[in-house]
């Protein structure tokens, strides 16, 4: 990084061509983040690498000429690329537009069915669906959920449900909604543990969904082991092992990913639910978040990452939000992690509390509730390749992959799955010898496997004859001196016998004579 | 009868399992040279195993390389086994002597050794599919190794059976023993040292100010 700076500030003094300065700014912008970005190796281990995105600006509720925001919760971005932010301190739900420059429509009062009006108290989350084109808005302290047009007719609202299968002693404190293509509507709820409600497209309560599991820690197996050995009265005053419950969550087509924020779960951090509830990442070993977790050295307190949002980009690309570290970690859709973005600082991209993210294109908006700001950021060309790369690679275009990986390693000779991608195509077009040697440099042992099969095959077409040669010469060799020694070892023993035989003779003759 | 040089002693010893220790306690042989050498042909075999694996059977943490683990794998047990063998077999009423449970166990460690060499250069030439050959050849020598150091023990302290096996779970306890007592003994002298640097650099202090 330091080499990239000292280059950008000479290149343009000793060349005053264009082409060089427009080669080396991009460069420069990327060294200019308050964070030194950093990717993981194969070990785990935290090695520096290049910049996948970088702040554009950030946007404050002053920019935008609607007065300061206050704990902002929640971004959306519908279909028609604008952006809804819930402005919660404020009760508002602010319409921009995708430049942010620009502001569509403030909602601080919505109209009601019967004509009367009403307020938004605290809201947390929004939602907009495609399909009917209707806001769903968690009205946290309200407790419903606000279901309106865009002009602010309220359509409906959801509130507790008098269903059996609902706690009627617990709250009703909507966080997050979203809505599939059907209109069933998914709500996550605070301090509700089993999942979130699952509502039908009329409003009717249908049950809980995706809940966490929880994790077996020796605690709680120690737990299990006692239960088994005490009373009734005595369970029911214990402290029960319930799972953390969801924070929030994201539609996919038909896939809904959620996220679990928890200081002691490790378990179910990230899931990707399909329609039936199941998890689909649920026997797959991943970690989301950093891989050793951070030590707060004032506090002493080890801070496990807490995934506080999650966003399906459109390239299918995850997007996990760390409160912890102030970090964005994107993966693929197979969950490799790509990119590592921002921190906890003052400057632009770095953040205080983040809050929710938002992804939209080639950008990521992230929603800072202690800054009162949403920071977009922008994709490198770095980036660009990358993702260009992992898009090909995993939709099965393993040989179209093959330059933009080679352009990835040009650029960062660090990047792990840019070898793994190389030694992948190398492999199916044929050339074992060179997937050999990525698959080494990308220490992906499957994959030499692979490559060394083949290799063997083609060594051994190749030189079978001769090979077949030294062997039957060897053993002609081995056996032509095996007899000779045979024979030698014969004729030993036989002249030992002799010998015997001569020397009993003359004891006999001695002992006649 | 059994005129054997040193050399076709160790041959003899390792390929006849039950009569071989036997043979050449009879003949007084075996040479701690060639003892030595056995043990570290295993330290050898244990950094081959360790780092020189074929890429496709796994890949070796290549950012650092400590050799400790590999001393501590090799030598420092054979040298526990014996001191240990040895503690325990004179209580036992065992005839061997140091020298010759060195020699002995020694010996018995060459199927061990062999199969560590032969697996490491098949795993250049073999794929996964194909481990099972690799798996056959180290049960053979780990097997092999296990009946020659039993028989060892057996000969060289002149036991019987069920003796030889009181004898090898009574030196496995002495090797734990022993290793408690180090790592006792290494904490210690830690606290120690920390005490005294302690002083160091408290009266060091003092006498600046």
């Amino acid at each position: 990084m330091k080499k990239v700076k000292k280059r950008a500030k000479l290149l343009p003094l000793i060349f005053s061509g264009a082409l060089f300065c427009g080669a080396v700014l991009p460069l420069a912008a990327s060294a200019g983040e308050p964070y030194d970005v950093y990717n993981y190796d194969r070990w785990g281990e935290a090695i520096p690498s290049q910049a996948g995105y970088i702040a554009e600006k950030s946007v404050s509720g002053y920019d935008l000429g609607i007065g300061p925001m206050d704990a902002p919760s929640d971004i959306f971005c519908d279909h028609e690329k604008n952006f809804y932010i819930v402005d919660s301190g404020n009760n508002r739900i602010i319409a921009v537009n995708s430049d942010f420059d620009q502001v569509i429509r403030v909602y601080d009062r919505f109209t009601m069915p019967d004509g009367s009006e009403t307020t938004l108290k605290k809201p947390m989350g929004i939602y907009i669906s495609a399909e009917n084109d209707y806001m769903y808005i968690a009205d946290n302290e309200n407790s419903r959920v606000l279901i309106s047009d865009k002009d602010g007719n309220v359509i409906s609202e959801i509130k507790k449900p008098a269903s059996e299968v609902y706690d009627q002693k617990r709250t009703f404190l909507p966080q997050r909604v979203v809505a599939d293509k059907a209109g069933n509507v998914y709500v996550v709820l605070n301090n509700i543990t089993t999942g979130a409600a699952m509502f039908s497209p009329d409003g009717e309560f249908t049950g809980f969904y995706g809940a966490n599991r929880v994790q077996p820690t020796a605690e709680i197996v120690g737990n299990y082991i006692k239960n088994l050995f005490v009373s009734e009265e005595k369970k029911a005053r214990k402290a029960r092992n319930v799972p953390t419950g969801i924070t929030s969550f994201d539609i996919d087509g038909d896939f809904i990913f959620t996220c679990t924020q928890s200081s002691t779960q490790t378990t179910d951090t990230v899931k990707k639910l399909n329609a039936a509830g199941n998890n689909i990442f649920a026997n797959l070993e991943l970690t989301f978040g950093d891989y050793t977790p951070m030590y707060d050295t004032s506090s002493n307190v080890v801070l496990q990452p807490a995934i506080v949002d999650i966003d399906i980009a459109e390239d299918g690309n995850i997007n996990c939000l760390d409160y912890t570290t102030g970090r964005i970690f994107q993966y693929d859709e197979d969950c490799n992690l790509l990119f590592i973005v921002g921190t906890k600082a003052k400057q632009l991209g770095g953040f205080d509390s983040v809050a929710a993210l938002e992804s939209m294109g080639s950008n990521l908006y992230v929603v800072d509730s202690g800054k009162d700001t949403v920071t977009v950021f922008t994709e490198t060309s770095f980036g660009e390749i990358v993702h260009e790369a992992t898009a090909k690679y995993n939709a099965g275009y393993y040989e179209e992959a093959l330059g933009p990986w080679y352009e990835v390693l040009k650029r960062d000779g660090n990047y792990r799955r840019a070898y793994i991608g190389v030694a992948s195509a190398l492999l199916r077009k044929g050339d074992y010898k060179g997937a050999m040697k990525y698959a080494k440099l990308a220490d992906a042992p499957a994959i030499y496997n692979r490559a060394f099969e083949g290799y063997r095959m083609e060594f051994l077409k190749k030189n079978f004859a001769k090979m077949f040669a030294v062997v039957a010469a060897l053993i002609v060799v081995l056996f032509v001196t095996g007899r000779k020694r045979k024979k030698k070892r014969l004729a030993e023993a036989a002249a030992l016998a002799e010998q015997l035989a001569r020397d009993e003779a003359d004891r006999k003759k001695k002992e006649e004579g | 009868m059994m005129d054997l040089t040193q050399r076709e002693w160790v041959k003899h010893a390792v390929t006849h399992p039950i009569e071989g220790f036997e043979d050449m306690r009879w003949k007084k042989s075996g040479s701690v040279k060639i003892a030595f050498l056995i043990v570290f042909l295993l330290f050898v075999a244990q950094i081959f195993d360790g780092r020189l694996y074929g890429f496709q059977f796994g890949v070796a943490y290549d950012k650092t390389f400590n050799i400790i683990p590999y001393i501590v794998k090799s030598v420092v047990l054979f040298a526990a086994w014996v001191i240990g063998n040895w503690s325990v077999c004179t209580l036992l009423d065992g005839e061997g002597t140091v020298k010759n449970i060195c020699i002995y166990s020694a010996y018995a460690l060459i199927p061990y050794i062999a199969q560590l060499f032969i697996n490491v250069l098949l795993s250049h030439v073999l794929i996964r599919d194909e481990m099972v050959f690799m798996t056959a050849i180290q049960i053979i020598g780990v097997g092999w190794s296990v009946v020659l150091l039993f028989s060892a023990i057996k000969s060289v302290h002149q036991y019987s059976f069920g003796k030889t096996v009181f004898a090898i779970i009574l030196t496995i306890v002495a090797m734990l023993i022993m290793l408690f007592l180090l790592v006792l003994f290494m904490s210690l002298i830690q606290q120690i040292w920390i005490f005294i640097s302690t002083i160091y650099t408290e009266i060091s202090y003092r006498l600046r100010v």
